[in-house]
C-alpha cells in the first residue's frame, strides 16, 4: 500500500465526489510544490471553458499585478485547474489564486498548514494529510484550535449545504489526534504579554512612573496571573485549616527542630556509607573506566574492556586489554594514567568482553597509539567537610526529656510538607501578583546603564527617539545608531544591515558575494548584538540575506527575476525579507528630526527597494 | 479513547487474548500473567496508540460478548488458523462487517447527501449577529464563534452604524495582507472616500472616518497620542474592530494586543472578533474589569454551513470518519467502522513490522 494517497489520484476522488474545491493541507512547501508536479505529469486538462475562465480571470488580475503574467505556474493552473499556495509564493501570486478560489474556478489548492491563518479564502471540503506541524524546528501535534481552524474553512457560506473535512492517511497522521481536534473544545488562550525596551520608554514618556504599575495591572496577563494567585490563595487558606493541629507545642518551633534533626541523621548515615568505599580518588576515576578508555598502567598502556566489583578482591577491577592481544585483569587502583582517548568496542558478555572483530581492532589501534596522549583532567571532590550540625548531635534527639516528643515524632514529617508546601505557595503568589512589575524594572535598569532613561526614569535625549523604534530588536538598532555605525554609509549598505537584522527565518539560502563594506560593518553588528545578548536576544544576522537586499537597493537595473536567480530562497520569502525590510527603514525614516542624515539614507533605500514586484502590492 | 476506557477494555478481555494483542508489541509477553500483561499493554500505549486500540476494537468485535463463559476459552483452540503467525488483521475486515452496533453507523450516501449549492437568499442575519449589533451600541463586544459564519457582517454593520452616528472607526487585522483585501472590500462597500489605511509603509486617506490598519500600527498611534503627538483623530473615535483577536496568544505579537486593549480611549467601543476559542468568558471578564462598561460575550459554537468529516484511504476509497453524519461534540466518539477498518489496513500495511 502506498504511504499516502498519490496527489492526483487525491483529487479525482474529489472530483468523482463532487467534494470540489478543496484545499489540501500538506506538510510543507516541498510537498505542495511535488503534488503540482504530478498534477502536471497526468496529463489530465480541464474541459476548454473552465481554461479559457481562469485565464480571463488571470489575465484581468495581471493588469494589476504584473508579475502574474510571468509567473512559472500560470499555464498549469489553467490548464489543471489545480494550483499550490504557500509562502514560498509571491503575494500577489497568492491573491491570485485566493480570487480563483473565490470565483469557484479552481478544484483544489495544496497549502502548508503553517499559513493557515492566512489563508483567506473558504472551500466545500478541507483535505487534512497531517497531525502535526512545524514550529520552529520541532514537529508538534495540532491544537485542537487548530484543527478547526484549518477544518473550519471547509463548507462556503451561500454556495455550500454542507462543507467536508475529509482526513486521509499518511506516514505523518495520528488519527487520534485529527478526531480529538475536530470534536474536542478548543483549548483556552494564554496571555503572551512581554516587557519590550520600546514599551518601556513609551511608557514612561507618556505616564509618569508611579503611574506604571497600575498601567501593567490592567494586562491580561496580571489579569490571569491574579486569577492563578487567588486560586493558590483559596489552596493556601486550606492548607492552613490543615495545619491547625500542629501548632507550637512545648516549643514553639518543635518542626524546624524534627527538621534539623533529621537532616543530621541523614547526613550521619551517608557519612558512614561513604567511609566504606573507596578512597575519592579513586571513585573519581571509577566513572570514566568505560569500555574502550585508553588507562596507563605500571607498565605500558592498555584498553579498558569492563569494569566490574570482584568479591574475592574486595575492590573494583577492570579487565584490560595489553598491547599484543593480552587480556589482563587489574584492580582499578593500579591504573595510573587515564588518557583522554578512547576507542570504539563492541561490548559481549563474555571472555574475551568484546567482539572477535572490534578485539583485533583494538589491537591494531592500541599498537598505533601515538606516544603522547593527554591525559583526562579528572575533578576529585572533597570528602564533604562534616557541618557544625552533625558534629555537634548525636543520633539522640537534643530534648530527650521533653513530654511532646512521641507526637512530634509522629506528626513532624506531615507537618512539615505542610508548611513547606505553605511557603511554596506564598513565593509563587508573590512572583505572580509582583511579577510583571519587575520584569518592567530590570528593563528600565538595562535602559538606564545604557542611558535612555534618568536615574529618575525621565526619557534622556537618547531616549526620546530611541521609543520611536518600535521594531525587535529595539536596543539593538537604537544602539547602532547611538554609536554611529550608519553615519555616512550607503543606502544598500544600510538596507543590507537592516535585512539581517531582519530576517529572522534559518531556511537555508545561498548568496556568496557580499561586498567589503557591507560585511565589516556586519561584523561590528554583530560584535555589538553579542555585547547586548544578556539583555536581547540576538537575531540571526545572516550575511547572504545582507548581500541580497544590498544587490537589491544597490543596482536598480536588477529585475525581480534575476535577483531570484541569484540565490536558493523562494520568491515569497525574498519578497517578506524585503517587505520587512522596507518597514524596519520607514521605522528609521521617522527619526528625520533627530538623524536627518539616517533618515535620508532610508528614504533613499527605501525608495530604491520599492521597485517592480514590491511595488505591486501597495 | 482515554487510557482508563482502555484498561477496562482490556481487563474484560481473556488472557488469551491479550496474549493475541501483545503479540510483536511486548517483548516476552507468554511470560506474564493477565495483570502484568495489561500495565504492559497499557505502557505501550505511548508508541503506538491508534494501532492497539483498533486491534483491540477488532478483537472485541470478533469475539462474543464476554458473557458468555465458554466462548472464550473454546476461541483459541477452534480457530487457530486465524490466530496464526499471519495476524488478526487479515481476519478483521470480513468479521467486523458482521458486528453489530448499538448505534446504526451512516452510510456513504447519506453522508455525502446534500452536497450541492444553495439558491441565492437574501441575507438575513442571524439572532447572534443581532445580539451582538444590539449590545455594541451600549457596551464593548466579544465575538467568539467559528471560522466562517458571518462574523465580518458583524463588522461591517457595526461599522456602518457608528459612521452613520459621525463616529470614526478603526478595523485592525494582523496580517497586512489582510488589511489590504479588507481596504479593497471594505472601499467598494462603503466608497472609496469614506474608507482609508494605514499600514508600515502604506498610508492611504487617512482622515476617512473608517480606517483599515495591522494592529501594529494602532498601537503606535495609541503610544503617540498618549504623549501627546496625536495623528489621528482619537477623540472622535467610536468604534475599535479587532479582527482575528485570538492572536492575542501569539507568542511574539500577543502582546500589541493587550497593549492596544489597554490603551484604547474609553469612549470608543471595542468589538473582538475571534475563531472559536476555550475561554472567551475570561478575555470578557478582563475587559469588564479594565474598561468602563461591562462587556457581553456572543458566543456559539454551531456552525452556519454544517461540516462533515470523512475519510479517504490511499486506493481511492471514502467513508465517513464518525457513525453519526455529522462531526459529534465531547469525548469517546465512535469512528466509523469501515473507516476503522480501513486505518487498521492502513497502519498493519505502512508501520514497520510489529
Amino acid at each position: 500500500m502506498p504511504p499516502s494517497i498519490h496527489p492526483f489520484d487525491l483529487v479525482a476522488a474529489l472530483r468523482h465526489k463532487h467534494l470540489t474545491p478543496a484545499i489540501v493541507f500538506l506538510t510543507s512547501r516541498r510537498a505542495c510544490d511535488d503534488a503540482m508536479q504530478a498534477i502536471q505529469r497526468s496529463q489530465v486538462t480541464l474541459p476548454p471553458q473552465r481554461q479559457h475562465a481562469i485565464s480571463l480571470v488571470l489575465k484581468e488580475l495581471s493588469t494589476q499585478y504584473p508579475s502574474i503574467a510571468e509567473h512559472p505556474l500560470l499555464q498549469t493552473v489553467e490548464r489543471y485547474g489545480v494550483a499550490a499556495h504557500h509562502a514560498g509564493h509571491l503575494p500577489s501570486w497568492k491573491i491570485a489564486i485566493e480570487e480563483l478560489m473565490r470565483q469557484g474556478y479552481l478544484d483544489a489548492v495544496f497549502a502548508t498548514t503553517t499559513l493557515a491563518a492566512g489563508v483567506d479564502f473558504p472551500a466545500r471540503t478541507v483535505v487534512l494529510t497531517q497531525s502535526s506541524v512545524r514550529k520552529t524546528r520541532e514537529f508538534t501535534d495540532l491544537t485542537i484550535s487548530e484543527v478547526q481552524q484549518l477544518a473550519g474553512r471547509a463548507g462556503r457560506r451561500g454556495k455550500d449545504f454542507v462543507g467536508f473535512a475529509i482526513v486521509t492517511p499518511s506516514p505523518y497522521i495520528d488519527i487520534d489526534v485529527i478526531t480529538k481536534g475536530l470534536t474536542g473544545h478548543p483549548e483556552p488562550i494564554d496571555s503572551q504579554f512581554v516587557i519590550a525596551y520600546p514599551m518601556v520608554l513609551n511608557l514612561l514618556k507618556a505616564h509618569p512612573l508611579d503611574h506604571i504599575q497600575g498601567i501593567l495591572a490592567r494586562s491580561f496577563a496580571q489579569f490571569q496571573l491574579n486569577r492563578r494567585a487567588e486560586a493558590l490563595e483559596a489552596k493556601q487558606d486550606a492548607v492552613h485549616k490543615q495545619m491547625e493541629p500542629y501548632g507550637p507545642r512545648v516549643c514553639t518551633d518543635w518542626i524546624t527542630q524534627w527538621q534539623i534533626f533529621d537532616l543530621a541523621r541523614k547526613q550521619k548515615a551517608q557519612r558512614a556509607h561513604i567511609r566504606r568505599r573507596e578512597p575519592p580518588e579513586l571513585m573519581a576515576r571509577w566513572q570514566f573506566l568505560t569500555p574502550g578508555r585508553v588507562v596507563g598502567l605500571p607498565k605500558g598502556r592498555g584498553v579498558v574492556l569492563r569494569q566490574y566489583r570482584s568479591r574475592g578482591e574486595r575492590c573494583p577491577m577492570v579487565t584490560v586489554l595489553r598491547p599484543g592481544g593480552h587480556v589482563t585483569e587489574c584492580p582499578a587502583a593500579m591504573i595510573t594514567h587515564l588518557y583522554d582517548r578512547t576507542l570504539e568496542v563492541e561490548e559481549a558478555r563474555e571472555f574475551p568482553w568484546c567482539t572477535v572483530d572490534s578485539l583485533g581492532h583494538l589491537i591494531e589501534e592500541l599498537s598505533e597509539l601515538p606516544t603522547r596522549i593527554p591525559n583526562l583532567p579528572i575533578l576529585v571532590q572533597e570528602e564533604a567537610e562534616e557541618t557544625e550540625i552533625t558534629l555537634t548531635l548525636n543520633d539522640e534527639f537534643p530534648c530527650p526529656t521533653c513530654p511532646s516528643r512521641l507526637p512530634c515524632q509522629k506528626d513532624h514529617a506531615t507537618a512539615l510538607r505542610l508548611r513547606q508546601e505553605l511557603q511554596r505557595h506564598t513565593k509563587t503568589i508573590q512572583a505572580h501578583r509582583t511579577g510583571l512589575w519587575h520584569r518592567f524594572q530590570e528593563r528600565t535598569e538595562v535602559l538606564q546603564r545604557y542611558g535612555y532613561l534618568t536615574s529618575t526614569c525621565h526619557l534622556t535625549e537618547d531616549g526620546e527617539w530611541a521609543r520611536l523604534i518600535r521594531i525587535d530588536p529595539s536596543l539593538l538598532i537604537t544602539e547602532l545608531i547611538r554609536t554611529e555605525a550608519f553615519s555616512g554609509i550607503e543606502p544598500q549598505i544600510l538596507a543590507g544591515i537592516m535585512a539581517s537584522i531582519a530576517h529572522d527565518d534559518d531556511r537555508p539560502g545561498s548568496f556568496p558575494r557580499i561586498s567589503h563594506g557591507l560585511a565589516s560593518l556586519l561584523g561590528q553588528v554583530r560584535k555589538l548584538a553579542q555585547s547586548l545578548a544578556p539583555h536581547e536576544d540576538p537575531p540571526l544576522l545572516r550575511a547572504d540575506v545582507a548581500a541580497l537586499a544590498e544587490r537589491w537597493v544597490g543596482d536598480t537595473s536588477l529585475t525581480w527575476i534575476r535577483l531570484c536567480q541569484t540565490t536558493t530562497m523562494a520568491e515569497g520569502d525574498i519578497y517578506r525579507l524585503l517587505a520587512r525590510n522596507l518597514e524596519f527603514l520607514s521605522q528609521l525614516h521617522t527619526l528625520r528630526a533627530t538623524h536627518p542624515g539616517l533618515a535620508d539614507t532610508a528614504s533613499r533605500a527605501i525608495k530604491a527597494l520599492r521597485r517592480d514586484v514590491l511595488e505591486e502590492l501597495p | 479513547m482515554t487510557t482508563d476506557e482502555l484498561e477496562k477494555l482490556l481487563t474484560k478481555l481473556p488472557v488469551s487474548q491479550l496474549h493475541m494483542l501483545a503479540r510483536g508489541r511486548i517483548h516476552r509477553h507468554f511470560r506474564l500473567g493477565k495483570r502484568r500483561l495489561v500495565e504492559a499493554l497499557l505502557g505501550h500505549v505511548s508508541v503506538n496508540r491508534g494501532g492497539l486500540e483498533s486491534d483491540l476494537q477488532a478483537l472485541i468485535q470478533q469475539s462474543p460478548p464476554p458473557s458468555q463463559e465458554s466462548r472464550p476459552r473454546q476461541k483459541p483452540g477452534s480457530a487457530p488458523a486465524g490466530v496464526g503467525r499471519a495476524g488478526n488483521k487479515q481476519r478483521a475486515p470480513s468479521e467486523a462487517g458482521h458486528a453489530e452496533p448499538a448505534v446504526p453507523a451512516s452510510d456513504l450516501s447519506a453522508f455525502l447527501d446534500g452536497i450541492g449549492v444553495p439558491p441565492p437568499q437574501p441575507l438575513v442575519p442571524d439572532a447572534w449577529q443581532e445580539e451582538a449589533l444590539g449590545h455594541l451600541a451600549t457596551t464593548d463586544v466579544i465575538v467568539s464563534v467559528p471560522t466562517g459564519s458571518g462574523k465580518t457582517y458583524v463588522a461591517i454593520e457595526a461599522a456602518k452604524r457608528a459612521i452613520e452616528a459621525d463616529r470614526t472607526v478603526i478595523y485592525t487585522s494582523p496580517l497586512k495582507a489582510l488589511s489590504n483585501t479588507k481596504f479593497t472590500e471594505l472601499s467598494k462597500l462603503f466608497g472609496a472616500d469614506q474608507v482609508g489605511i494605514l499600514t508600515g509603509d502604506r498610508r492611504d486617506n487617512p482622515h476617512a472616518p473608517l480606517l483599515i490598519m495591522t494592529t501594529e500600527i494602532l498601537r503606535n498611534l495609541l503610544y503617540d497620542a498618549a504623549s501627546g503627538e496625536i495623528d489621528v483623530r482619537l477623540d472622535t473615535l467610536g468604534l475599535v474592530i479587532m479582527d482575528e483577536s485570538q492572536y492575542i496568544a501569539d507568542p511574539e505579537r500577543g502582546v500589541v494586543w493587550e497593549e492596544t486593549i489597554i490603551f484604547c480611549p474609553a469612549q470608543a467601543r471595542l468589538l473582538l472578533l475571534s475563531a472559536s476559542i476555550g475561554n472567551p468568558q475570561e478575555i470578557a471578564a478582563w475587559l469588564t474589569s479594565i474598561r468602563p462598561t461591562p462587556c457581553h460575550l456572543v458566543q456559539h459554537h454551531r456552525r452556519s454551513v454544517p461540516l462533515r468529516a470523512g475519510y479517504l484511504h490511499p486506493n481511492g476509497k471514502l467513508a465517513p470518519l464518525f457513525r453519526s453524519v455529522g462531526i459529534p461534540h465531547g469525548h469517546g466518539a465512535l469512528l466509523h467502522p469501515e473507516t476503522k477498518r480501513l486505518f487498521a489496513q492502513y497502519e498493519d500495511a505502512t508501520l514497520p513490522s510489529r
